[in-house]
């Protein structure tokens, strides 16, 4: 089962220190200012990194009421080089009640700075629930391809 | 975010049914009428228009009702909302990433915090 139709890498020479990247990652005031797109505002709820540590965002648009952003874990932190986090797990590996992804954010000495790069490697609600009943095995990017194949051989 | 998953989880779940598949499948080829569609199936047609009508509501398709013939057209914008979906999280994560640049490059990071 291939389902890397569904992953994403953006990768990025940042100018600037792996320090001063993993500072503004890992401190919640700081995470909160590039987190979600202004005027949004990002609350951190809970940014307890270890692994199995719980990751909870939240966010609002008038900065009163908030609602849920990220309901997750982490499951790799590695001092200045790596962070792993999904909303598969929360707090302590409990499974959570949906998944919609798994990040994987590195960070690595570059001559101009440091070279980012986050992943995301997302599931499917929808394939995970009707999986046996569609008969499709391969994610949405096959499932996309099947049914052009279907409707268009018909075309 | 949320809507929009909610959105591809009913667009899936249209799909889950062999009879709606093969509708889908069968439009593929042009419009046609749900007496058309229906014929295949040894199906009374008032369930064979749940099958529609989910398929309607779902996005899939769209119906027109002209006189006493409802005629049926693939939506094939459905098609490029589930490819969009990546592109859009993609989007996401890349202005995520633009911010962050920012926010580190900006002098008051330099700080020693």
């Amino acid at each position: 089962m291939s389902t890397t139709d569904l992953d994403l890498t953006v990768s990025r020479i940042i100018k600037a220190p792996r320090a001063t990247i993993w500072r503004a990652w890992t401190d919640p005031r700081r995470f909160e200012q590039w987190w979600i797109p202004a005027p949004t505002v990002c609350r951190v709820r809970q940014m307890d990194l270890r692994p199995g540590g719980a990751f909870v965002t939240e966010m609002s648009d008038d900065g009163v009421a908030f609602g849920p952003q990220i309901t997750g874990c982490f499951l790799a932190v590695d001092d200045q080089q790596r962070i792993v986090f999904t909303d598969a797990l929360v707090a302590g590996w409990r499974p959570a009640e949906s998944a919609f992804m798994t990040a994987v954010v590195t960070m690595r000495d570059h001559p101009d700075g440091t070279e980012y790069s986050a992943t995301a490697m997302h599931g499917s609600r929808a394939e995970r629930d009707h999986h046996e009943q569609l008969g499709f095995h391969d994610g949405w990017g096959t499932v996309t391809r099947q049914l052009a194949e279907l409707v268009e051989a018909r075309g | 975010m949320a809507n929009h998953s909610a959105a591809l989880d009913d667009a899936f779940h249209a799909l889950s049914d062999p009879t709606r598949r093969a509708v889908v499948g069968r439009l593929g080829a042009g419009p046609a009428s749900v007496g058309e569609l229906a014929a295949p199936f040894d199906m009374a047609l008032p369930s064979f228009m749940k099958h529609i009508r989910q398929l309607e509501s779902s996005g899939w398709i769209r119906t027109r009702k002209a006189g006493r013939v409802r005629t049926c057209t693939l939506e094939r914008r459905s098609f490029a909302a589930v490819e969009s979906w990546l592109d859009e999280q993609r989007r996401v994560w890349e202005a995520r990433t633009d911010r962050l640049e920012q926010f580190v490059t900006t002098d008051h990071e330099e700080d020693p915090a």
